[in-house]
């Protein structure tokens, strides 16, 4: 019964998914690693990523892959801003209290990019629409493949700017023990907002790059793929970015997965029940090493 | 006048109630009136989530309590052809008894875990309410809700809002009084610290399932009376919105105030629906 092109073609899409829901996570869980906030609304960064990418490209028309960059660079800016203004003054204080300001900014950036760019569905074409290379039984598209390719670029460069930079080095320091990073003379704060900054970047590059492949887009795209992120980041441990590309390349193939056997309806389900069966067996995730 | 906190917060309470009765007379409006049935359910809503974070659990999923009271209700009383003012309570009781459920997998889990898990059930909830249930729910579509009074009945809204108004008079004294007894106390000694409230002999899992029943008590009346009130129901009930309204609206009357006594807890809270409530309805 179980077709090896069906399946294949289910894991081809679940990977191309899965690139986006990694990109989230690994931001999401950059941003975790050091300040120890979760922002839900790291979706709207997604989202506000595909809308910059997009409104450059109507006006100049260059190559969309090309705006990837600036988009990230206009998200790092904007990152900063939010972080300095909205997650400072709350360092430290209440869990709760982040969920909160997040609900608000969520429903802020929303609305606000609504008033902006319309709330109607868009789309882009992208250049290489026309394009597909034949795999074995399938045919995929080239947009696919270099999507896949970026995101593989984007992580291996954060891993090369973690390990290899002094800024990278000092960024891990502060999210192994912040207060020691402290005493040796990082400046903590700076690097909240750089690797709030740079978490967005990520976000930013993760809507371009779901944009660019011919989805459709609206302001109010971002929340369920960022909760359906933060799912994961708690699948895979918090704080741990083998476990968020794990949990990122499982989610879109579960999705994928079910959205086949079980139709459409279950593909938002499908990641929650993964995550509460995951949660009630092992309370810290399938990476995490302690609850708190 | 000399008025301490405690009194002015009670002669606010009465100030409050007596705005709401009279308030329908001050306008002939039937878009303002409705805008007010609306907020009474709102308050409900409210302060069913604030009783479970009471508890220590912020819950990010309670439509799908909101829903499934608003679900079971329609539906009882659609096959059976009881009142609405009676399914209602039985609808509210399904959504109990599913809170428990909710809750025997939340027990062990806080903060953001939490929070993501009742998401994650707000969203099951729905998808299964449009795909597994839908030769009874109707799925997407929905299905049309009996009414809280037959519209052929004169001036029947007037009649709706003040059975509201007294349900939810009545759903926030209980709040009140529950936060006052033995087990409010077991509540916020949960929250305040677990292991403290473990060795005063508070049985924490207890407690908290008790928590996630009486939200979801609460919460499913609220959502079965605005269904009632609004006369279709469709899954969108099961919405994000649904989940974060009450959150909003209750930071906003303010959560931090949890500690400095239940009076001003309880009439912060029923002004916390003020607000968003209009914003509510205006989405509708």
């Amino acid at each position: 019964m179980v077709d090896f092109g069906i399946l294949l073609q289910i894991v081809f899409w679940g990977v191309y998914a899965g690139c986006i829901y990694i990109l989230l996570a690994t931001g999401l869980n950059l941003i975790f690693g050091v300040m120890k906030i979760v922002n839900f609304a790291h979706g709207e960064f997604l989202m506000i990523g595909a809308y910059i990418t997009a409104t450059i490209f109507f006006i100049t028309g260059i190559n969309p892959y090309a705006i990837i960059l600036l988009s990230m660079l206009a998200l790092i800016a904007i990152g900063a801003v939010v972080e300095r203004l909205c997650f400072r003054p709350i360092l430290g204080t209440g869990k709760l209290n982040e969920i909160f300001l997040s609900i608000g900014l969520i429903y802020i950036i929303q609305n606000g990019a609504a008033i902006i760019w319309g709330d109607k569905w868009q789309s882009i074409k992208s250049p290489y629409q026309e394009i597909s290379v034949p795999v074995g039984p399938l045919n995929i598209p080239i947009d696919y493949i270099i999507i896949m390719v970026v995101t593989t670029a984007i992580l291996c460069g954060l891993y090369l700017f973690l390990k290899r930079t002094r800024t990278g080095r000092e960024m891990r320091a502060t999210s192994q023990n912040r207060k020691g990073a402290m005493l040796v003379g990082i400046n903590v704060e700076r690097i909240d907002i750089l690797s709030f900054g740079i978490g967005c970047a990520i976000a930013a590059a993760a809507g371009t790059l779901w944009v660019v492949s011919g989805q459709v887009f609206n302001p109010y795209m971002g929340s369920i793929p960022a909760i359906k992120a933060f799912a994961i980041i708690i699948l895979g441990g918090l704080g741990s970015i083998p476990g968020a590309i794990i949990g990122g390349l499982l989610y879109g193939i579960a999705e994928n997965g079910a959205a086949y056997y079980f139709g459409g309806i279950w593909k938002d389900a499908i990641s929650f029940i993964i995550l509460i069966i995951v949660l009630v067996i092992r309370p810290t995730g399938l990476f995490g090493e302690s609850g708190d | 006048m000399n008025l301490n906190r405690t009194e002015w917060v009670r002669y606010g309470t009465i100030g409050m109630i007596g705005i709401a009765v009279v308030a329908p007379f001050l306008s002939s409006n039937l878009y303002l009136l409705n805008i007010l049935t609306l907020m009474l359910i709102f308050i409900i809503f409210s302060s069913a989530w604030n009783l479970l974070a009471y508890s220590g659990q912020g819950s990010l999923g309670h439509a799908a309590f909101f829903g499934i009271g608003a679900y079971a209700s329609t539906l009882i009383a659609a096959k059976s052809g009881i009142s609405p003012y009676v399914t209602l309570f039985l609808g509210a009781a399904v959504a109990a008894f599913i809170g428990i459920f909710i809750g025997l997998t939340c027990v062990r889990l806080k903060e953001w875990f939490l929070a993501m898990v009742t998401f994650g059930f707000a969203i099951i909830v729905q998808t299964i309410t449009v795909s597994l249930l839908t030769p009874i729910t109707g799925g997407w579509d929905g299905i049309a809700s009996p009414r809280l009074m037959s519209p052929e009945i004169p001036g029947y809204q007037l009649i709706e809002y003040y059975s509201i108004l007294v349900i939810t008079i009545g759903c926030i004294l209980f709040i009140y009084y529950i936060m006052k007894s033995r087990i409010g106390l077991a509540f916020s000694a949960i929250r305040e610290n677990e292991l403290e409230a473990r060795a005063a002999g508070v049985d924490p899992v207890k407690y908290r399932l008790l928590a996630f029943a009486l939200s979801a008590y609460l919460a499913g009346i609220a959502g079965a009376l605005e269904i009632h009130h609004i006369g279709y129901i469709t899954p969108e009930i099961f919405g994000v919105d649904l989940s974060f309204w009450p959150v909003t609206y209750v930071i906003f009357g303010g959560l931090s105030s949890c500690q400095k006594g239940l009076w001003l807890f309880r009439t912060r809270s029923r002004r916390g629906g003020l607000p968003g409530k209009t914003n509510g309805a205006e989405q509708k």
